[in-house]
């Protein structure tokens, strides 16, 4: 009985024997997977969000401020097509930097490209064009309720900012005035846009959030994120040689980053 | 992109392909290092460069000067002998079924046709290899179609014999003199006055109880199936697929290294890669109720976009594709502008004019059934709704929205909504102009306060030319605010065929320099297909515009916007 026990375990030994040295290998394989999962993830996470991005409908100035951030000089644009990428530093002395992302505001493509970075943003800078703002207040409206309503970007609030572009044309709206008129259409298009038919498979279209708080007009304030308005003109009203006038958005860059 | 459909420049895609190739190899070393800030800041002196290659495909495109005609002489004509050159009168027909046959049939038969007519002229020098004394290239492949299509004649022998006395028939025809001088209505009356109204009227001899009957075996009174004679297409189809099918087979091997390599390294896409499995999404979506047509474009597309484009490691051909047929077909779902029908509403408000909504379409896709469905959204939202029965023709339709608004006032009674009446119908009886009532109903609504105006036309199909004319009319006459074409989700390729005579008609017969268009779409049916949704694709696909509207059922409350993530979604499962 008990000697018949205990021979099976001298053997059972002896086959794990080779154990330790196998079990060693697995032991050391493991720590190396599981040490590069987790840098893996640090990684991730700390280079997930680093992106700002520059959104707004065509002809708002995206490119142009891009162009002026980046190398400070004055360049034609064209409508653009695709994305533009690239790292920026924030000021001279720190070290961090944000890569800045110019996406095209054409109609046809705003969306998709939106899809593909949204996850990525850190800060989104609305260039709204302070000039034709008057004319394109609807669709300046409803670009913006398409981002704050996003599941994304309501999920990882970046920081919001809205560049009144174009302040050194005389006819320019201030950015106190755009304020006030984008909150009043966007008051209007969260009930207008939670009022459209249920969507095919029974979710609503008009996001999970009623936009703001219920019962009171809406207010930039009742956002989850943090929301400012910056005046200011990548052209630069000393013309094409001059500097443009970028102190706040520049500032505000330097406070997120 | 608009300039080439304005100046037919034929070099201008290849000029196009040009800069791209220079401008890339010249400045490759810039992109590959600096990346954008690189772009930014690079001077890139392109202007010499690019008058050069402008001047390359000018040149290249004036080089082919015009085709000299050959002389008599030169022409094989004149090397055949007379002999050769009759036409024998049993071929004649055969040929005319042969390219009536090839009309016939669908989209197998477009290439066919274009190869007929081809032989059809070549048939008419038949070949005898024995009267030349040399076979010239094109005689080479004159045979070569004779034989391709010589398995067509197997098909065609079918159908040969009806129209052969149909040949003679024609023959007997002699041509009618009109004397301009002779205008006596005697002579012009060919009407044969003793048969006109009289029960003899037929001659009997020639009636034939057994070609009359057809069928003697059939019995009496029973009503037989529909025969379905798959064959023929089945053979057209079997030739024309036979070239493609080596190839298939080569794509499967060469697929099979390709999807080890593309797993290993980072592999550039090929056409020859994608060309198998686009073709299943292709039948894929058209299993899926996309129209042929539009399936065959969209795979189009996506292979050209990712061709040449570098796999990243551990992605599959099949993957890629698929992911970017789903983006492009999110992409075509989801409207470029969204359409906000409340919103509109509130402006027109604002303005105090009503809002003019007209739904048109074919018969029978659920035009009224929805126009109730959407005064009820509109209602329960707040606005008064005016419905002006402009469908004057078809029995009952009157009565059918005089009942819906009966309904409607009774879920929403005047008293829930400070007194005022929320809808209300406004009709003319049957037989009466359509855009006289919508412009009556307008203005009525004007004066009355009505918040929306909802126009209801009578179905018609798009090949009614006056009823399309009657309809353009009524659309550019009373300018409405939105014209949204009902569709059913049931239909297939007729999809495609209807939206584009629609707008052609509107188009065509509207005196403004921008014609309305159709401005949205609403799709019904909706719950009486499961997850074959592809008539949503063809439908935005046609005209770009938004489906605004979804219906699923009979009752008020069945009306829903579209979710393009989730159609796209039933569309790509398996």
């Amino acid at each position: 009985g008990m000697a018949a026990g205990a021979e099976p375990q001298p053997e059972a030994l002896r086959l794990a024997m080779p154990g330790p040295a196998l079990l060693s290998v697995l032991v050391a394989l493991l720590a190396v997977a599981v040490t590069f999962l987790l840098w893996r993830l640090v990684q991730g996470r700390r280079s997930r969000r680093r992106a700002v991005l520059l959104l707004g409908l065509c002809d708002a100035g995206k490119t142009l401020l891009f162009v002026r951030l980046l190398t400070g000089k004055y360049r034609d644009t064209q409508t653009s097509i695709t994305d533009s990428s690239a790292v920026y530093r924030v000021s001279k002395d720190k070290s961090a930097n944000v890569t800045l992302i110019d996406l095209p505001g054409h109609e046809s493509l705003r969306l998709q490209f939106l899809e593909r970075f949204k996850a990525a943003a850190r800060a989104i800078v609305f260039v709204v064009d302070s000039v034709a703002f008057q004319r394109e207040v609807k669709d300046v409206a409803e670009f913006l309720y398409q981002i704050l309503v996003d599941s994304t970007v309501l999920k990882n609030a970046p920081a919001l900012l809205i560049a009144c572009n174009k302040q050194d044309v005389t006819m320019a709206k201030s950015a106190k005035l755009i304020q006030q008129q984008l909150e009043k259409e966007l008051n209007t298009l969260r009930v207008t846009c939670s009022a459209a038919p249920t969507s095919l498979d029974g979710s609503a279209t008009g996001g999970p959030a009623h936009l703001g708080k219920k019962g009171k007009d809406f207010d930039f304030s009742q956002l989850p994120m943090k929301v400012e308005f910056v005046e200011c003109s990548a052209r630069g009203s000393k013309g094409e040689e001059g500097d443009a006038e970028l102190e706040g958005l520049e500032k505000w860059l330097a406070k997120i980053a | 992109v608009g300039f080439q459909k304005i100046l037919t420049l034929t070099y201008v895609d290849k000029l196009i392909d040009d800069v791209h190739k220079e401008f890339r190899d010249k400045y490759r070393n810039e992109f590959q290092q600096k990346g954008t800030l690189g772009l930014l800041n690079g001077t890139f002196d392109f202007k010499d460069d690019f008058l050069r290659l402008l001047r390359d495909a000018e040149e290249s495109s004036k080089v082919r000067a015009p085709t000299v005609m050959k002389t008599f002489e030169q022409s094989q004509k004149s090397q055949k002998t007379v002999k050769c050159m009759i036409e024998t009168r049993g071929e004649k027909p055969k040929e005319k079924v042969k390219n009536k046959k090839n009309k016939g049939s669908k989209k197998e038969g477009t290439e066919a046709v274009a190869a007929a007519s081809k032989v059809s002229t070549g048939d008419k020098q038949p070949s005898t290899a024995g009267d030349k004394e040399e076979l010239t290239r094109d005689e080479i492949l004159q045979k070569n179609r004779e034989e391709f299509f010589k398995k067509h004649m197997k098909a065609g022998e079918k159908s040969s014999r009806s129209p052969k006395p149909e040949a003679q028939k024609e023959k007997g025809k002699k041509p009618r003199v009109w004397d301009l001088g002779n205008s006596n209505a005697k002579v012009l009356d060919y009407s044969n006055s003793a048969t006109n109204g009289s029960g003899e009227a037929c001659p009997v001899e020639e009636f034939d109880p057994d070609m009359a009957l057809g069928d003697r075996n059939r019995e009496p009174g029973r009503l037989y199936d529909l025969e379905y004679e798959s064959d023929d297409e089945a053979e057209e189809e079997k030739v024309i697929q036979n070239p493609s099918k080596p190839s298939a087979k080569k794509g499967g091997l060469g697929g099979m290294f390709g999807m080890l390599k593309g797993l290993v390294g980072s592999k550039s896409l090929t056409r020859e890669d994608m060309d198998p499995i686009l073709e299943k999404m292709k039948d894929h979506l058209i299993a899926k109720n996309v129209a042929a047509e539009i399936a065959v474009q969209l795979c189009e597309s996506v292979a050209k976009k990712l061709e040449g484009k570098v796999m990243g490691t551990f992605t599959t051909v099949t993957s890629t594709v698929k992911q970017a047929l789903q983006e492009a077909l999110v992409q075509i779902l989801q409207p470029q502008r969204r359409l906000d029908v409340l919103r509109d509403v509130m402006d027109a408000q604002r303005q105090r004019r009503p809002y003019v909504v007209t739904f048109c379409g074919v018969n029978g896709v659920g035009k009224s059934t929805n126009l109730a469905k959407i005064s009820f959204w509109l209602i329960e939202n707040g606005f008064s709704v005016l419905i002006a029965a402009c469908d004057t023709f078809r029995a009952g339709a009157v009565e059918q929205l005089r009942t819906h608004t009966r309904r409607l006032n009774a879920l929403h009674p005047p008293e829930s909504h400070g007194g005022r009446t929320m809808v209300q119908l406004y009709e003319k009886g049957y037989g009466k102009d359509a855009a006289g009532i919508a412009m009556e109903a307008i203005s009525y609504a004007r004066n009355q306060g009505f918040d929306v105006v909802l126009v209801d036309t009578a179905g018609r199909m798009q090949d009614n030319a006056p009823l399309m004319m009657a309809l353009a009319k009524l659309i550019a006459v009373n300018a409405p605010d939105l014209v949204l074409f009902v569709g059913e989700a049931l239909v297939g390729n007729e999809a495609v065929d209807q939206l584009v005579k629609f707008n052609k008609a509107l188009a065509d017969h509207s005196m403004a320099q921008t014609p309305r268009l159709i401005d949205g779409i609403v799709l019904t049916k909706f719950d009486t297909i499961d997850d074959k949704v592809g008539a949503a694709i063809s439908m935005t696909y046609i005209t770009s515009k938004p489906i605004v509207f979804v219906g699923t059922g009979q009752t008020y409350c069945d009306l829903r916007s579209l979710n393009a993530k989730a159609v796209v979604a039933a569309l790509m499962k398996a």
